[in-house]
This record gives structure tokens, C-alpha cells and sequence, in this order.
């Protein structure tokens, strides 16, 4: 494992004072499912210092706001929003996205920042190899085994897919994300915050957030009127395992009728991938059990496979034939 | 791989593979029927034309008045087959406003290359066009006159290339060999052979280069995000920070 040392402070301002005095060479700690490895890994683009905010106050917690809404602690371990009768009540979809995040045991101690701003899976990166996130200048994915780990839509150097789970399921609920900065608290739509193949610090990074940035917390508005919202992921197992494939599909009806959607793919870009020509197409039609179909012949329009995932994109049109007959059901 | 670069200011580019699709026939007519090729033609214009530089590199007497012009008709049959890259005109505008000093090196004849340039109306781009008959040789010797006449530094200077003949001559020559990964399978084959650095497509070359500047500047450019474009350590830390348990 990669050596490194660790600070501990008390409150976000020291720990954002820490992160500001090491620049790049510095990481926040929580969680540790993704970062960790990457030390065991001894990869090039690991971090030196660890800034450890488990013992910060008031970033653990799951709250209902004024408005009706929730907000979560960053550092909220991923089971406990599954254990949360309050996000089941609100917001099913999202309890079973979280559910479907790897296993029981590492949504034990993964956070939902964590999920958020985790590191991409790619096989090249995790394994060493100097590709754009680690080090060098080459995406061994655009030429390797691309199967799994990587963009069926495209990339910007780096074509590795964005691999969370977490902000798939909250852009449907147009949820935010709050950031604690030098500068003071900066909020960004959960599809701002992880817009994908971005420059950030010197860094290819699928997150907008600042080496001394801290994600605090994630506000979901309250449910609107007749929203339905489904969530469904392929893998190659029950468990464990990253989407190949991933959809949270989100319908706001009015008896049958949808009068606004939110359709949104994981798994296969670097970004949870917002397709809004499905989105326009579905606003104003009925629920049918032949919408599904209808709406696969307007989707991934823009699939740009590599040589060995365009499996990828049936998967995601499959995926949203049978969310859409789910809510239909 | 290489890790690290210097922030690259010139750019040196072969028509042949980095800015269009070439049709490989030319290239082997020639090798054939004036220096002595047998076998098949490659599938790839690159190929061809790098396995026609070698056969020219070896040949002991220079092309003369009537073979030379035979060559030069195959070589502009070959640039008016060639397929332009959808995403040249674009990307280079973007260089050009980058201020990168991008220049044609090349081992096809001057009057094929100017051919080229003109049919693409790619002239304004160029600060030069330097081929093998400025240069007087083919490889190595049109990229060298290129770095000279366009007065490039060859450590700040990338070469694109989608041939490991093209790596080698760009190594030889003191530049970046980036590869073109044009075909996956031939990529990853030529990865082997340890190129500075590869992109899929054109269209990625600027921001490979804005990532080595803002990794040598210590500069942010974030392309969709720029409200907070900084210098990292502008935010001076005030107070004493906690020690850390250890040292790295």
C-alpha cells in the first residue's frame, strides 16, 4: 500500500484549510471503499495525504427539511439511507438504487459522497496501467478490452464510464448538491456536479469539485404530484458487481398521462446520461404497455460503441422497455 | 508509457494517416513497379505509404526526371482519393486560436503535399509544408527540416503518427510521437512500442494539450465549468493545521 499520512480535523473549514495547503496530493477520506484501493493498487494518481472527515459533526444524517425535502450528510453510509424509512417513504427509487449498489457489506461503509465523486472502474486504471487518470496520456480502454468499464457514447480522452449508482437515481428528483469551498457554500444540480471527462485542477476527473472543495450534502426537493419513478440495473451478478447497464426513470402523471420525465442512463457514458429526446418524447403521451417500444426507436441516438460494448446500448433500451412497462404495471 | 510532458507548443503533421484516410493502392504501385515490392497491398494507406518510405529510404540511386514524375502522378491519384478526417478544419482552427505552431512534415513529394493542402484548404492553418523533396530524404529527414524551419523545440513539439515506423522516426528526432488510434486492433499493438501519449481522435488533441498545460502551469481550464478557473494554491490556508499521524 501507497504511504501516506492521514489528518484528522474537527470541523470542514480545517479540513478544507488542509486540503488548500496540499493541492492535488491530498483526498478526503470518509468511506475509503474507492480510495483505499487505489492505495493498495500504489497507483500513480493516489494521494499522499488523507484527509480523514469521519469524525466531522454534522456530516452523518438524514433530515427532513422545511419544505418537505430531505437532505443527507455526505458521509451517511450508504445502508443507513437504505435503512431509512424516511427516504422510503419519499423517495422509494432512490432505496432501490442504493439497494442495488455492490454488497451489504460495502454499503456498510461506502457514503453517499463517496458514491458520488467515486473514482472510475476501469480495469487499465485500477490495474496500474498509465492512462489519462493515472499519470500518462493514452486510454487503454479505447483500444483493450472495453466490455464493461467503459463509454458506449462517446469519450473525451478518457472513456471509461461514470460508475455510480447513486447520482443516476437522484437526478430524476432533481436533487443538489451542497459544497463547502474557500469561497464559502457552493450548490450544483447533481448533473452539474458530475458532468463527466472534465479538467479539474490539472486532473481528468468525472466530478467538478476542487481539490480543496468538500461535498457536505445532498438536498432532494420534495416529491412532486403523481410522481412514479423506477430503477433497474443489469449486472453480471446479483451482487457485487458495477451496471453494465443502468436506468432511473422518473414520471410525473396526471391518471395515465405524463406531463414531465426524467430519463436517465448509467453505465454506459462518463456521465449519468440524461437523454432528453426521450424525455420530449414521452411528455403528453399515455402510459401503455407500447410506450416502451415507442420510446426505444428515439433513444441512444447518439451511441457511439466501442469495438466490443455496443451490447451495452440493447442493454440501456431494453432497460427502458421494462421500466416503463414497470410503471405501467 | 511516458508519464509527464512539457507544454507543447508545435505540432507537426503528416497528411497520410493524421489528416486523412489515404488509399493504400498508389502507395504500393509505386513500391512495386519502381522499387521492386512483392507481396500484397497493405489494407492501410498508412501502412503502404511507410512501407514505400523504407523500399525509398534503402534505394541506392535517387528517383530520376521520368520515374520521378511517374511517382508524383501515382502520389496525386493518392491525395485525390484521400478521405479528409471530418474533425481537421475544426480542430486545427482550435490550435491555431490555442497558439499552437502547427506545420506539415511529410515524405511526399512537395507537389503531392501542396496538393493536398490546397485541396483541403488547410493553407492558413501551416506556418510551413516540409517534405522530402526539401528536405532531400524521407522520414526522419522532412521532420527535422520541419522543426528547423518552423523553428519548433523538439521536446515541445508532438509528431502524430499511426505507425510504429512514424514512433520510431518521431523518437529519433527528439519529439512526441502521439499515435492516431485510427484501428483499436493495430493501436493496441503499436502501444507496445511505447508512444508518448495516443488519442482516439483529431478532436482530442486540444484538450490533451490543455491538460499538459494545466498540469505544467499548475492552471485550471475546465472546458464546460469555468466559474472557477484558478491557480491551485491561490487559497492560502490561514491557522495552524492539524499534524498529520505520518509522513508519506
Amino acid at each position: 500500500m501507497k504511504k501516506v499520512s492521514i489528518y484528522r480535523p474537527s470541523t470542514v473549514d480545517e479540513a478544507i484549510q488542509i486540503l488548500s495547503q496540499h493541492g492535488t496530493s491530498a483526498s478526503v477520506y470518509a468511506g475509503g471503499t474507492d480510495l483505499l484501493i487505489r492505495l493498495k493498487n500504489r497507483l500513480e494518481q493516489a494521494p499522499s495525504f488523507l484527509v480523514d472527515i469521519k469524525k466531522i459533526d454534522h456530516l452523518r444524517y438524514i433530515k427532513e427539511d422545511a419544505q418537505g425535502g430531505v437532505e443527507i450528510g455526505a458521509a451517511t453510509k450508504l445502508a443507513e439511507l437504505a435503512d431509512s424509512r424516511l427516504l422510503q417513504e419519499k423517495y422509494p427509487m432512490l432505496v432501490e438504487a442504493i439497494n442495488k449498489i455492490s454488497s451489504p457489506e460495502l454499503r456498510n461503509a461506502s457514503t453517499l459522497g463517496g458514491d458520488l465523486l467515486q473514482e472510475v472502474w476501469c480495469q487499465y486504471l485500477r490495474g496500474g496501467y498509465s492512462c489519462w487518470r493515472n499519470g500518462g496520456y493514452i486510454c487503454y480502454g479505447a483500444i483493450g478490452d472495453n466490455s464493461y468499464y467503459h463509454s458506449a457514447m462517446g469519450g473525451r480522452l478518457c472513456y471509461a464510464v461514470y460508475p455510480g449508482d447513486a447520482a443516476t437515481a437522484l437526478i430524476p428528483f432533481d436533487a443538489r448538491a451542497k459544497l463547502a469551498t474557500p469561497q464559502g457554500v457552493k450548490e450544483l444540480s447533481i448533473e452539474q456536479l458530475v458532468p463527466g471527462d472534465m479538467l479539474v485542477d490539472g486532473r481528468i476527473q468525472s466530478h467538478v469539485v476542487r481539490f480543496n472543495e468538500i461535498l457536505t450534502s445532498v438536498v432532494i426537493p420534495p416529491p412532486k404530484p403523481g410522481l412514479r419513478a423506477s430503477f433497474e440495473k443489469l449486472r453480471p451478478r446479483g451482487v457485487w458487481d458495477f451496471a453494465m447497464a443502468s436506468l432511473a426513470i422518473g414520471l410525473q402523471l396526471r391518471d395515465k398521462t405524463i406531463d414531465d420525465a426524467r430519463v436517465v442512463f448509467g453505465g454506459i457514458a462518463g456521465k449519468p446520461l440524461r437523454e432528453t429526446a426521450v424525455e420530449t418524447f414521452l411528455k403528453g403521451k399515455t402510459l401503455s404497455a407500447e410506450l416502451g417500444e415507442q420510446a426505444i426507436s428515439v433513444a441512444l441516438a447518439n451511441a457511439a460503441p466501442l469495438k466490443y460494448n455496443a451490447t451495452k446500448i440493447d442493454m440501456a433500451k431494453g432497460l427502458l422497455a421494462s421500466g416503463l412497462a414497470r410503471l405501467n404495471a | 508509457m511516458q508519464t509527464g510532458m512539457p507544454t507543447i507548443t508545435g505540432l507537426l503533421l503528416d497528411p497520410v494517416g493524421c489528416l486523412a484516410e489515404f488509399p493504400p493502392g498508389p502507395f504500393h504501385e509505386i513500391a512495386v513497379r519502381f522499387f521492386g515490392r512483392k507481396g500484397k497491398a497493405s489494407q492501410s494507406g498508412s501502412r503502404s505509404y511507410w512501407h514505400l518510405l523504407n523500399l525509398m529510404e534503402a534505394a541506392e540511386t535517387p528517383l530520376d526526371g521520368e520515374r520521378r514524375n511517374a511517382v508524383e502522378a501515382l502520389e496525386a491519384e493518392a491525395v485525390a482519393g484521400a478521405s479528409v478526417y471530418e474533425d481537421v478544419l475544426p480542430v486545427l482552427a482550435e490550435l491555431t486560436t490555442m497558439g499552437i505552431r502547427l506545420a506539415i512534415s511529410s515524405s511526399l513529394s512537395r507537389a503531392a503535399a501542396m496538393r493536398f493542402v490546397e485541396r483541403c484548404s488547410l493553407g492558413e492553418f501551416f506556418s510551413g509544408v516540409w517534405t522530402r523533396d526539401d528536405a532531400g530524404g524521407v522520414k526522419l529527414a522532412p521532420l527535422l527540416r520541419a522543426l528547423g524551419g518552423a523553428s519548433l523545440t523538439p521536446e515541445k513539439t508532438m509528431f502524430l503518427t499511426d505507425t510504429v515506423e512514424g514512433i520510431r522516426v518521431a523518437r529519433s528526432a527528439g519529439v512526441h510521437a502521439v499515435l492516431m488510434m485510427n484501428d483499436p486492433d493495430e493501436a493496441r499493438r503499436l502501444a507496445m512500442h511505447n508512444p508518448a501519449g495516443g488519442v482516439v481522435s483529431l478532436h482530442e488533441i486540444p484538450d490533451f494539450l490543455r491538460l499538459i498545460a494545466a498540469q505544467n502551469q499548475r492552471r485550471l481550464r475546465i472546458g464546460e465549468y469555468p466559474a472557477q478557473v484558478e491557480a491551485i494554491g491561490a487559497v492560502k490556508p490561514e491557522g495552524d493545521l492539524l499534524k498529520p499521524s505520518g509522513r508519506p
